[in-house]
Protein backbone atom coordinates (compact mmCIF):
# COMPACT_ATOMS: atom_id res chain seq x y z
CA UNK A 1 0.00 0.00 0.00
CA UNK A 2 2.61 2.38 0.85
CA UNK A 3 4.68 1.59 -2.33
CA UNK A 4 1.11 2.11 -4.17
CA UNK A 5 1.20 5.72 -2.38
CA UNK A 6 4.79 6.50 -3.38
CA UNK A 7 4.08 5.53 -6.92
CA UNK A 8 0.88 7.90 -7.49
CA UNK A 9 2.58 10.91 -5.91
CA UNK A 10 5.74 10.31 -8.38
CA UNK A 11 2.73 10.61 -11.48
CA UNK A 12 1.64 13.96 -9.72
CA UNK A 13 4.17 16.19 -12.01
CA UNK A 14 3.16 14.33 -15.02
CA UNK A 15 -0.36 14.62 -14.41
CA UNK A 16 0.35 18.22 -13.87
CA UNK A 17 1.86 18.27 -17.28
CA UNK A 18 -1.12 16.41 -19.04
CA UNK A 19 -3.19 18.97 -17.36
CA UNK A 20 -1.63 21.93 -18.69
CA UNK A 21 -1.36 19.88 -21.82
CA UNK A 22 -4.93 18.87 -21.46
CA UNK A 23 -6.27 22.98 -20.80
CA UNK A 24 -4.00 23.85 -24.16
CA UNK A 25 -6.13 20.75 -26.33
CA UNK A 26 -9.82 23.23 -24.94
CA UNK A 27 -8.08 25.74 -25.63
CA UNK A 28 -7.28 25.16 -29.05
CA UNK A 29 -10.47 23.46 -29.95
CA UNK A 30 -12.77 26.19 -28.30
CA UNK A 31 -10.94 29.20 -30.10
CA UNK A 32 -9.90 27.91 -33.35
CA UNK A 33 -11.80 25.12 -33.50
CA UNK A 34 -9.16 22.55 -34.15
CA UNK A 35 -8.74 19.08 -32.30
CA UNK A 36 -5.18 19.34 -31.98
CA UNK A 37 -3.11 16.07 -32.71
CA UNK A 38 0.69 17.65 -33.04
CA UNK A 39 0.08 19.93 -29.79
CA UNK A 40 2.93 17.72 -27.84
CA UNK A 41 4.81 17.21 -31.01
CA UNK A 42 4.99 21.02 -30.85
CA UNK A 43 5.99 21.49 -27.26
CA UNK A 44 8.50 18.48 -28.45
CA UNK A 45 10.28 20.91 -31.05
CA UNK A 46 10.62 23.28 -27.98
CA UNK A 47 11.94 21.28 -25.61
CA UNK A 48 14.10 19.79 -27.93
CA UNK A 49 15.60 23.11 -29.05
CA UNK A 50 15.72 23.97 -25.11
CA UNK A 51 18.21 20.50 -24.89
CA UNK A 52 20.19 21.41 -28.53
CA UNK A 53 21.28 25.28 -26.69
CA UNK A 54 22.00 23.70 -23.26
CA UNK A 55 24.26 20.95 -24.79
CA UNK A 56 26.01 24.14 -27.18
CA UNK A 57 26.71 25.42 -23.69
CA UNK A 58 24.15 28.26 -22.37
CA UNK A 59 22.90 28.92 -19.47
CA UNK A 60 19.79 26.81 -18.07
CA UNK A 61 17.58 29.57 -17.89
CA UNK A 62 18.58 31.02 -21.24
CA UNK A 63 17.89 27.69 -22.87
CA UNK A 64 14.47 27.36 -21.33
CA UNK A 65 13.41 31.29 -22.65
CA UNK A 66 14.23 29.95 -25.89
CA UNK A 67 12.84 26.71 -26.25
CA UNK A 68 9.45 28.27 -25.13
CA UNK A 69 9.83 30.65 -27.94
CA UNK A 70 10.68 27.55 -30.29
CA UNK A 71 7.22 26.16 -29.16
CA UNK A 72 5.45 29.57 -29.83
CA UNK A 73 7.06 29.35 -33.32
CA UNK A 74 6.02 25.52 -33.98
CA UNK A 75 2.85 26.22 -33.18
CA UNK A 76 2.96 29.42 -35.03
CA UNK A 77 4.48 27.39 -37.91
CA UNK A 78 1.02 24.79 -37.55
CA UNK A 79 -0.96 27.58 -36.97
CA UNK A 80 -0.10 29.45 -40.26
CA UNK A 81 -0.77 26.12 -42.29
CA UNK A 82 -4.31 25.84 -40.54
CA UNK A 83 -5.78 29.25 -41.02
CA UNK A 84 -4.01 29.70 -44.66
CA UNK A 85 -4.97 26.08 -46.39
CA UNK A 86 -7.95 24.84 -43.87
CA UNK A 87 -9.81 27.91 -42.47
CA UNK A 88 -13.28 27.08 -44.32
CA UNK A 89 -12.54 22.87 -43.49
CA UNK A 90 -15.04 21.12 -41.40
CA UNK A 91 -13.69 19.72 -37.56
CA UNK A 92 -12.61 15.96 -38.89
CA UNK A 93 -11.08 17.59 -42.05
CA UNK A 94 -8.43 19.71 -39.67
CA UNK A 95 -8.49 16.99 -37.04
CA UNK A 96 -7.21 14.49 -39.71
CA UNK A 97 -4.65 17.27 -40.95
CA UNK A 98 -3.41 17.49 -37.86
CA UNK A 99 -2.74 13.76 -37.54
CA UNK A 100 -0.68 13.52 -40.54
CA UNK A 101 1.24 16.60 -39.35
CA UNK A 102 1.80 14.73 -36.47
CA UNK A 103 3.27 11.55 -38.25
CA UNK A 104 5.22 14.27 -40.32
CA UNK A 105 6.60 16.21 -37.36
CA UNK A 106 7.95 12.87 -35.69
CA UNK A 107 9.60 12.02 -38.65
CA UNK A 108 11.67 14.26 -39.17
CA UNK A 109 11.79 15.68 -35.24
CA UNK A 110 13.44 11.79 -35.16
CA UNK A 111 15.81 12.52 -38.05
CA UNK A 112 17.10 16.13 -36.72
CA UNK A 113 17.44 15.13 -32.82
CA UNK A 114 19.18 11.42 -33.36
CA UNK A 115 16.23 9.29 -33.60
CA UNK A 116 17.10 7.17 -29.77
CA UNK A 117 19.81 8.45 -29.61
CA UNK A 118 20.18 9.86 -25.40
CA UNK A 119 20.07 13.93 -24.86
CA UNK A 120 20.63 14.51 -21.33
CA UNK A 121 17.44 16.60 -20.10
CA UNK A 122 18.69 18.63 -17.49
CA UNK A 123 16.04 18.95 -14.31
CA UNK A 124 14.88 22.61 -15.08
CA UNK A 125 12.98 22.15 -11.28
CA UNK A 126 15.49 19.69 -9.16
CA UNK A 127 15.16 18.31 -5.74
CA UNK A 128 12.35 17.48 -2.98
CA UNK A 129 9.95 19.99 -1.82
CA UNK A 130 8.66 18.33 1.46
CA UNK A 131 7.51 14.65 2.65
CA UNK A 132 4.12 13.92 2.31
CA UNK A 133 3.47 10.83 4.70
CA UNK A 134 6.81 9.66 4.89
CA UNK A 135 6.71 10.31 0.88
CA UNK A 136 9.31 12.33 -1.01
CA UNK A 137 7.40 15.14 -3.09
CA UNK A 138 9.34 16.66 -5.59
CA UNK A 139 9.69 20.33 -6.90
CA UNK A 140 8.69 19.48 -10.25
CA UNK A 141 5.46 17.73 -9.13
CA UNK A 142 4.50 21.03 -6.91
CA UNK A 143 5.66 23.28 -10.06
CA UNK A 144 3.36 21.55 -12.74
CA UNK A 145 0.25 21.09 -10.23
CA UNK A 146 0.58 24.78 -9.44
CA UNK A 147 1.28 26.12 -13.10
CA UNK A 148 -1.30 23.88 -14.13
CA UNK A 149 -3.88 25.64 -11.25
CA UNK A 150 -2.87 28.86 -12.60
CA UNK A 151 -2.74 28.52 -16.22
CA UNK A 152 -6.72 26.96 -15.70
CA UNK A 153 -7.56 30.28 -13.72
CA UNK A 154 -5.80 32.59 -15.68
CA UNK A 155 -7.08 31.05 -19.08
CA UNK A 156 -10.74 31.50 -17.65
CA UNK A 157 -10.11 35.00 -16.10
CA UNK A 158 -8.44 36.10 -19.51
CA UNK A 159 -11.29 35.10 -21.53
CA UNK A 160 -13.62 36.32 -19.23
CA UNK A 161 -12.49 39.90 -18.59
CA UNK A 162 -10.13 40.99 -21.05
CA UNK A 163 -10.82 42.60 -24.24
CA UNK A 164 -8.61 40.33 -26.40
CA UNK A 165 -10.60 37.37 -24.70
CA UNK A 166 -13.70 39.26 -25.34
CA UNK A 167 -12.99 39.04 -29.20
CA UNK A 168 -11.44 35.35 -29.04
CA UNK A 169 -14.86 34.09 -27.71
CA UNK A 170 -16.58 36.20 -30.41
CA UNK A 171 -14.61 34.44 -32.85
CA UNK A 172 -14.99 30.83 -31.36
CA UNK A 173 -18.96 31.68 -31.57
CA UNK A 174 -19.37 32.71 -34.48
CA UNK A 175 -15.92 33.44 -36.86
CA UNK A 176 -18.09 35.16 -39.72
CA UNK A 177 -19.79 37.42 -37.64
CA UNK A 178 -16.72 38.58 -35.43
CA UNK A 179 -14.70 39.57 -38.75
CA UNK A 180 -17.50 41.59 -39.86
CA UNK A 181 -17.10 43.58 -36.54
CA UNK A 182 -13.76 44.36 -37.61
CA UNK A 183 -11.91 41.59 -35.23
CA UNK A 184 -8.51 40.53 -36.56
CA UNK A 185 -9.68 36.63 -36.79
CA UNK A 186 -6.16 35.59 -38.19
CA UNK A 187 -4.20 37.72 -35.86
CA UNK A 188 -5.98 36.12 -32.91
CA UNK A 189 -6.32 32.45 -33.94
CA UNK A 190 -2.59 32.81 -34.96
CA UNK A 191 -1.65 33.89 -31.29
CA UNK A 192 -3.80 31.05 -30.29
CA UNK A 193 -1.46 28.88 -31.79
CA UNK A 194 1.70 30.79 -30.57
CA UNK A 195 0.60 30.66 -27.09
CA UNK A 196 -0.26 27.11 -26.53
CA UNK A 197 2.86 25.95 -28.19
CA UNK A 198 5.52 27.83 -25.65
CA UNK A 199 3.17 26.91 -22.83
CA UNK A 200 2.46 23.18 -24.44
CA UNK A 201 6.76 23.64 -24.65
CA UNK A 202 7.65 24.39 -21.35
CA UNK A 203 5.27 21.65 -19.60
CA UNK A 204 7.14 19.16 -21.74
CA UNK A 205 10.31 20.54 -20.67
CA UNK A 206 9.84 19.96 -16.69
CA UNK A 207 8.21 15.98 -17.53
CA UNK A 208 11.04 15.24 -19.92
CA UNK A 209 13.50 13.96 -17.72
CA UNK A 210 10.69 11.44 -16.42
CA UNK A 211 10.34 9.74 -19.99
CA UNK A 212 11.67 8.03 -22.26
CA UNK A 213 13.41 11.38 -23.79
CA UNK A 214 13.55 11.08 -27.70
CA UNK A 215 11.17 13.07 -29.86
CA UNK A 216 8.65 10.44 -30.83
CA UNK A 217 7.54 9.59 -27.14
CA UNK A 218 7.05 13.28 -26.40
CA UNK A 219 5.14 14.20 -29.06
CA UNK A 220 2.48 10.86 -28.06
CA UNK A 221 2.06 12.84 -24.45
CA UNK A 222 -0.63 14.09 -26.92
CA UNK A 223 -2.84 11.01 -26.10
CA UNK A 224 -3.02 11.47 -22.38
CA UNK A 225 -3.63 15.52 -23.36
CA UNK A 226 -6.68 14.68 -25.54
CA UNK A 227 -7.97 12.30 -22.68
CA UNK A 228 -7.72 14.69 -20.20
CA UNK A 229 -9.14 17.18 -22.45
CA UNK A 230 -12.36 14.61 -23.61
CA UNK A 231 -12.78 14.34 -19.39
CA UNK A 232 -13.70 18.48 -19.76
CA UNK A 233 -15.60 17.20 -22.53
CA UNK A 234 -13.39 19.86 -24.76
CA UNK A 235 -15.27 22.98 -23.30
CA UNK A 236 -14.39 22.76 -19.24
CA UNK A 237 -11.07 23.96 -18.24
CA UNK A 238 -11.62 22.87 -14.97
CA UNK A 239 -12.49 19.48 -15.31
CA UNK A 240 -9.40 18.78 -17.77
CA UNK A 241 -7.14 20.02 -15.02
CA UNK A 242 -8.78 17.49 -12.47
CA UNK A 243 -8.85 14.85 -15.29
CA UNK A 244 -4.90 15.40 -16.25
CA UNK A 245 -4.04 15.26 -12.62
CA UNK A 246 -5.96 12.28 -12.04
CA UNK A 247 -4.53 10.20 -15.32
CA UNK A 248 -1.01 10.68 -13.97
CA UNK A 249 -1.90 9.34 -10.32
CA UNK A 250 -3.06 6.77 -12.07
CA UNK A 251 -0.35 6.02 -14.45
CA UNK A 252 1.58 5.96 -11.34
CA UNK A 253 -0.09 3.73 -9.61
CA UNK A 254 -0.80 0.96 -12.35
CA UNK A 255 3.33 1.42 -12.33
CA UNK A 256 3.46 0.21 -9.13
CA UNK A 257 1.34 -2.89 -8.91
CA UNK A 258 4.08 -5.65 -10.48
CA UNK A 259 2.09 -7.63 -12.97
CA UNK A 260 0.05 -4.39 -14.68
CA UNK A 261 3.37 -1.64 -14.62
CA UNK A 262 4.34 -2.70 -17.87
CA UNK A 263 1.10 -0.86 -19.22
CA UNK A 264 1.23 1.89 -17.71
CA UNK A 265 1.70 3.64 -21.14
CA UNK A 266 -2.31 2.13 -22.03
CA UNK A 267 -3.94 4.30 -19.28
CA UNK A 268 -4.49 7.44 -21.10
CA UNK A 269 -6.39 5.24 -23.96
CA UNK A 270 -8.05 3.21 -21.38
CA UNK A 271 -9.26 6.55 -20.03
CA UNK A 272 -9.93 7.83 -23.44
CA UNK A 273 -11.90 4.36 -24.32
CA UNK A 274 -13.65 4.83 -20.84
CA UNK A 275 -15.09 8.52 -21.57
CA UNK A 276 -15.67 7.66 -24.70
CA UNK A 277 -18.03 4.62 -23.54
CA UNK A 278 -19.99 6.79 -20.62
CA UNK A 279 -20.62 9.77 -23.31
CA UNK A 280 -22.64 7.31 -25.41
CA UNK A 281 -24.50 5.18 -22.83
CA UNK A 282 -27.36 7.44 -23.45
CA UNK A 283 -26.95 7.30 -27.67
CA UNK A 284 -26.90 3.38 -26.71
CA UNK A 285 -29.77 3.49 -24.26
CA UNK A 286 -31.96 5.60 -26.73
CA UNK A 287 -30.94 2.92 -29.52
CA UNK A 288 -32.29 0.28 -27.61
CA UNK A 289 -35.25 1.58 -27.12
CA UNK B 1 -22.10 63.35 -46.44
CA UNK B 2 -21.68 59.89 -47.01
CA UNK B 3 -22.05 58.21 -50.65
CA UNK B 4 -22.31 54.45 -50.77
CA UNK B 5 -22.30 53.53 -54.89
CA UNK B 6 -21.76 49.86 -56.43
CA UNK B 7 -21.72 49.70 -60.29
CA UNK B 8 -21.93 46.89 -62.86
CA UNK B 9 -21.95 44.30 -59.79
CA UNK B 10 -21.49 40.85 -60.98
CA UNK B 11 -21.45 38.14 -58.07
CA UNK B 12 -21.58 34.07 -58.89
CA UNK B 13 -22.76 31.21 -56.29
CA UNK B 14 -21.07 27.69 -56.91
CA UNK B 15 -20.21 29.15 -60.96
CA UNK B 16 -23.60 30.54 -61.39
CA UNK B 17 -24.34 34.21 -61.97
CA UNK B 18 -26.77 35.48 -59.14
CA UNK B 19 -26.24 39.43 -59.41
CA UNK B 20 -26.17 40.51 -63.11
CA UNK B 21 -24.90 43.86 -63.22
CA UNK B 22 -26.38 46.10 -60.58
CA UNK B 23 -26.03 50.04 -59.51
CA UNK B 24 -26.98 51.09 -56.77
CA UNK B 25 -26.55 54.21 -54.77
CA UNK B 26 -27.06 54.64 -50.90
CA UNK B 27 -26.92 58.40 -49.55
CA UNK B 28 -26.22 59.20 -46.06
CA UNK B 29 -29.33 59.89 -43.83
CA UNK B 30 -31.15 58.02 -46.66
CA UNK B 31 -32.70 54.60 -46.35
CA UNK B 32 -32.67 51.89 -49.43
CA UNK B 33 -35.13 49.52 -49.53
CA UNK B 34 -34.26 47.15 -52.02
CA UNK B 35 -36.85 44.31 -52.23
CA UNK B 36 -37.45 41.63 -54.58
CA UNK B 37 -39.32 38.06 -54.03
CA UNK B 38 -37.16 34.41 -52.87
CA UNK B 39 -34.36 33.66 -54.14
CA UNK B 40 -33.70 37.23 -56.36
CA UNK B 41 -30.15 37.60 -55.03
CA UNK B 42 -31.05 39.72 -52.19
CA UNK B 43 -28.74 38.23 -49.53
CA UNK B 44 -25.83 37.22 -52.03
CA UNK B 45 -25.63 41.10 -53.11
CA UNK B 46 -25.19 42.02 -49.44
CA UNK B 47 -23.45 39.86 -48.77
CA UNK B 48 -20.75 40.86 -51.52
CA UNK B 49 -20.64 44.12 -50.05
CA UNK B 50 -19.31 43.07 -47.13
CA UNK B 51 -17.24 40.56 -48.07
CA UNK B 52 -18.47 37.37 -46.75
CA UNK B 53 -18.61 36.15 -50.81
CA UNK B 54 -16.57 37.25 -53.47
CA UNK B 55 -17.40 39.52 -56.96
CA UNK B 56 -16.63 38.80 -59.67
CA UNK B 57 -16.25 42.32 -61.32
CA UNK B 58 -17.83 46.23 -61.05
CA UNK B 59 -17.48 48.21 -58.13
CA UNK B 60 -18.47 49.07 -54.42
CA UNK B 61 -17.41 52.38 -53.71
CA UNK B 62 -17.29 54.03 -49.95
CA UNK B 63 -16.57 57.86 -50.00
CA UNK B 64 -14.37 57.16 -52.86
CA UNK B 65 -12.95 53.98 -51.17
CA UNK B 66 -12.69 50.82 -53.50
CA UNK B 67 -13.92 47.89 -51.22
CA UNK B 68 -14.30 45.31 -53.56
CA UNK B 69 -11.07 43.76 -53.37
CA UNK B 70 -10.99 44.20 -49.19
CA UNK B 71 -11.22 40.91 -46.59
CA UNK B 72 -14.65 41.82 -44.89
CA UNK B 73 -12.83 42.76 -41.64
CA UNK B 74 -11.17 46.33 -43.40
CA UNK B 75 -14.36 47.14 -45.32
CA UNK B 76 -15.74 47.27 -41.42
CA UNK B 77 -12.85 49.00 -40.71
CA UNK B 78 -13.65 51.56 -43.61
CA UNK B 79 -17.05 52.20 -42.01
CA UNK B 80 -19.38 49.28 -43.48
CA UNK B 81 -21.81 47.24 -41.69
CA UNK B 82 -23.39 44.26 -42.38
CA UNK B 83 -26.43 43.18 -39.80
CA UNK B 84 -27.08 39.67 -41.45
CA UNK B 85 -29.96 37.76 -41.60
CA UNK B 86 -31.10 35.55 -39.01
CA UNK B 87 -29.50 37.60 -35.94
CA UNK B 88 -26.60 36.50 -35.25
CA UNK B 89 -25.28 37.20 -32.37
CA UNK B 90 -22.63 35.60 -30.05
CA UNK B 91 -25.06 33.11 -28.33
CA UNK B 92 -22.53 32.38 -25.15
CA UNK B 93 -21.85 36.28 -24.63
CA UNK B 94 -24.07 38.59 -22.49
CA UNK B 95 -25.79 41.29 -24.35
CA UNK B 96 -23.47 43.86 -23.31
CA UNK B 97 -20.43 41.52 -23.82
CA UNK B 98 -22.17 41.20 -27.65
CA UNK B 99 -22.13 45.11 -27.56
CA UNK B 100 -18.47 45.44 -25.63
CA UNK B 101 -16.52 43.51 -28.62
CA UNK B 102 -17.53 45.55 -31.07
CA UNK B 103 -17.41 49.09 -29.70
CA UNK B 104 -14.95 51.23 -31.50
CA UNK B 105 -12.93 53.58 -29.69
CA UNK B 106 -15.21 56.52 -29.95
CA UNK B 107 -18.33 54.93 -29.35
CA UNK B 108 -19.92 54.55 -26.43
CA UNK B 109 -22.79 51.67 -25.22
CA UNK B 110 -24.82 54.43 -24.03
CA UNK B 111 -25.50 55.27 -27.89
CA UNK B 112 -26.80 51.20 -28.06
CA UNK B 113 -29.29 51.98 -24.94
CA UNK B 114 -30.43 55.03 -26.30
CA UNK B 115 -31.55 53.35 -29.24
CA UNK B 116 -32.78 50.81 -27.66
CA UNK B 117 -33.12 51.46 -24.03
CA UNK B 118 -34.99 47.71 -23.64
CA UNK B 119 -31.85 46.13 -23.78
CA UNK B 120 -30.24 47.37 -20.48
CA UNK B 121 -32.78 44.95 -18.39
CA UNK B 122 -31.62 41.93 -20.34
CA UNK B 123 -27.75 43.67 -20.29
CA UNK B 124 -26.49 40.52 -18.34
CA UNK B 125 -28.12 37.90 -19.58
CA UNK B 126 -26.62 35.53 -22.34
CA UNK B 127 -27.58 36.54 -25.82
CA UNK B 128 -28.70 33.37 -26.52
CA UNK B 129 -31.22 33.23 -24.02
CA UNK B 130 -33.00 36.57 -25.44
CA UNK B 131 -36.14 36.70 -27.50
CA UNK B 132 -36.24 36.97 -31.22
CA UNK B 133 -36.81 40.19 -30.78
CA UNK B 134 -34.20 41.21 -28.58
CA UNK B 135 -31.77 39.62 -30.70
CA UNK B 136 -32.72 41.76 -34.40
CA UNK B 137 -32.19 44.75 -31.31
CA UNK B 138 -28.45 42.85 -30.04
CA UNK B 139 -27.06 42.78 -33.83
CA UNK B 140 -28.41 46.13 -34.69
CA UNK B 141 -26.95 48.05 -31.69
CA UNK B 142 -23.90 45.64 -32.01
CA UNK B 143 -23.70 47.27 -35.40
CA UNK B 144 -24.11 50.81 -34.42
CA UNK B 145 -21.34 51.18 -31.58
CA UNK B 146 -19.46 49.93 -34.30
CA UNK B 147 -19.73 53.43 -36.00
CA UNK B 148 -20.17 52.11 -39.19
CA UNK B 149 -21.62 54.97 -41.91
CA UNK B 150 -22.89 52.36 -44.07
CA UNK B 151 -25.31 49.72 -42.46
CA UNK B 152 -26.43 46.91 -44.53
CA UNK B 153 -29.62 45.48 -42.92
CA UNK B 154 -31.17 41.73 -44.17
CA UNK B 155 -34.29 40.68 -43.31
CA UNK B 156 -34.64 42.14 -39.57
CA UNK B 157 -38.27 41.35 -39.32
CA UNK B 158 -38.53 37.73 -40.26
CA UNK B 159 -40.46 35.86 -37.62
CA UNK B 160 -41.05 38.59 -35.45
CA UNK B 161 -44.57 40.10 -34.11
CA UNK B 162 -45.85 42.97 -35.74
CA UNK B 163 -45.05 45.61 -33.00
CA UNK B 164 -41.58 44.41 -32.81
CA UNK B 165 -41.32 45.06 -36.14
CA UNK B 166 -42.81 48.63 -36.52
CA UNK B 167 -40.61 49.18 -33.32
CA UNK B 168 -37.68 47.94 -35.58
CA UNK B 169 -38.23 49.96 -38.49
CA UNK B 170 -38.87 52.94 -35.93
CA UNK B 171 -35.02 52.80 -35.00
CA UNK B 172 -34.04 52.16 -38.46
CA UNK B 173 -35.10 55.46 -39.27
CA UNK B 174 -33.39 56.82 -36.42
CA UNK B 175 -30.57 55.74 -37.91
CA UNK B 176 -31.12 57.41 -41.19
CA UNK B 177 -31.49 60.10 -39.73
CA UNK B 178 -28.93 60.53 -37.73
CA UNK B 179 -26.94 60.57 -41.16
CA UNK B 180 -26.23 56.84 -41.78
CA UNK B 181 -26.73 55.41 -45.20
CA UNK B 182 -28.85 52.77 -44.39
CA UNK B 183 -29.83 49.90 -47.08
CA UNK B 184 -32.45 47.98 -46.07
CA UNK B 185 -34.02 44.34 -47.82
CA UNK B 186 -36.98 43.50 -45.87
CA UNK B 187 -40.01 41.04 -46.85
CA UNK B 188 -42.50 43.23 -45.52
CA UNK B 189 -42.86 45.37 -48.57
CA UNK B 190 -45.31 48.02 -47.45
CA UNK B 191 -43.51 48.81 -43.90
CA UNK B 192 -39.92 49.06 -45.50
CA UNK B 193 -41.49 51.49 -48.08
CA UNK B 194 -43.57 53.53 -45.76
CA UNK B 195 -40.17 54.86 -43.87
CA UNK B 196 -37.62 54.36 -46.67
CA UNK B 197 -36.38 56.99 -49.22
CA UNK B 198 -35.56 54.84 -52.21
CA UNK B 199 -36.57 51.80 -53.45
CA UNK B 200 -34.57 49.15 -55.71
CA UNK B 201 -36.30 45.92 -56.62
CA UNK B 202 -34.26 43.20 -57.79
CA UNK B 203 -35.68 40.36 -59.84
CA UNK B 204 -32.98 37.29 -61.16
CA UNK B 205 -29.97 39.33 -59.99
CA UNK B 206 -30.96 42.35 -61.77
CA UNK B 207 -32.64 45.89 -60.54
CA UNK B 208 -36.24 46.43 -62.35
CA UNK B 209 -37.15 49.56 -60.30
CA UNK B 210 -35.00 52.04 -59.06
CA UNK B 211 -37.07 54.97 -57.87
CA UNK B 212 -39.45 56.71 -55.39
CA UNK B 213 -40.56 54.71 -52.04
CA UNK B 214 -43.19 56.94 -52.51
CA UNK B 215 -44.37 56.10 -55.28
CA UNK B 216 -44.21 52.60 -55.18
CA UNK B 217 -45.90 52.11 -51.75
CA UNK B 218 -49.22 54.10 -53.50
CA UNK B 219 -49.33 51.41 -56.31
CA UNK B 220 -48.92 47.98 -54.84
CA UNK B 221 -50.00 46.61 -58.23
CA UNK B 222 -47.18 47.99 -59.92
CA UNK B 223 -44.91 46.16 -57.24
CA UNK B 224 -46.48 43.17 -57.90
CA UNK B 225 -46.02 42.95 -61.35
CA UNK B 226 -42.15 44.45 -61.07
CA UNK B 227 -41.85 41.20 -58.08
CA UNK B 228 -43.63 38.88 -60.45
CA UNK B 229 -42.03 40.02 -63.86
CA UNK B 230 -43.51 38.66 -67.14
CA UNK B 231 -45.40 36.29 -65.22
CA UNK B 232 -47.88 38.53 -64.18
CA UNK B 233 -47.69 40.77 -67.41
N1 LIG C 1 -24.42 28.75 -51.39
C1 LIG C 1 -25.05 28.82 -52.57
N2 LIG C 1 -24.61 28.11 -53.63
C2 LIG C 1 -25.24 28.19 -54.80
N3 LIG C 1 -26.31 28.93 -55.03
C3 LIG C 1 -26.79 29.66 -54.03
C4 LIG C 1 -26.21 29.63 -52.75
N4 LIG C 1 -26.91 30.45 -51.95
C5 LIG C 1 -27.91 30.96 -52.70
N5 LIG C 1 -27.85 30.49 -53.96
C6 LIG C 1 -28.75 30.84 -55.04
O1 LIG C 1 -28.63 32.22 -55.30
C7 LIG C 1 -29.90 32.78 -55.60
C8 LIG C 1 -30.14 33.97 -54.73
O2 LIG C 1 -30.22 33.59 -53.37
P1 LIG C 1 -30.33 34.65 -52.21
O3 LIG C 1 -30.28 33.92 -50.92
O4 LIG C 1 -29.33 35.71 -52.45
O5 LIG C 1 -31.79 35.22 -52.44
P2 LIG C 1 -32.66 36.19 -51.55
O6 LIG C 1 -33.17 37.24 -52.45
O7 LIG C 1 -31.92 36.63 -50.35
O8 LIG C 1 -33.86 35.25 -51.13
P3 LIG C 1 -34.72 35.20 -49.77
O9 LIG C 1 -35.78 36.25 -49.91
O10 LIG C 1 -35.30 33.82 -49.80
O11 LIG C 1 -33.80 35.42 -48.62
C9 LIG C 1 -30.91 31.66 -55.40
O12 LIG C 1 -31.27 31.18 -56.68
C10 LIG C 1 -30.19 30.60 -54.66
O13 LIG C 1 -30.62 29.34 -55.07
MG1 LIG D 1 -32.15 36.43 -48.28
Amino acid sequence: MDSLFTAAVAGLSAGGAYAILGVCAIFTYRLVAVVNFTGAAIGAAGTFAMVALFELGMPLLLAVLFGVAAGALAGLAIGLVMTTWFAGSNASTKAAVTAALLVGIIAVGLRLTGGQHPHYFPEIIPGSAFRLAGVEVTWAAVTTLVLSVAFTLLTEQFLARTRTGLQLRALSQRPMAAELIGIRVRLLALGVWAVTGGVTAFALMIIAPLRSPDFASLSLLVVPALAAALIGAFSSFRAALIGGVMIGLLEGSVSAIGPVSQYRGAVPFLVILAVLLWSQRGARWDEAR
Amino acid sequence: MTTFSIGALQVDRSGIPVIRGVDLEAKGGEISVLLGSNGAGKTTFLESLSGIIPVRSGFINLDGVELAKLRPGARAKTGLSHVEQGRTVFPAMTTEENLKVALHPDADLKEAYDLFPELLQRRNVEAGMLSGGEQQMVVIARSIVNRPRVILIDEMSSGLAPVIVSRLMRAVRQLADDGIAVVLVEQFAALALAIGNRAYVLRRGQIVYDGDCAALARDPAHLHRLYLGDAAA
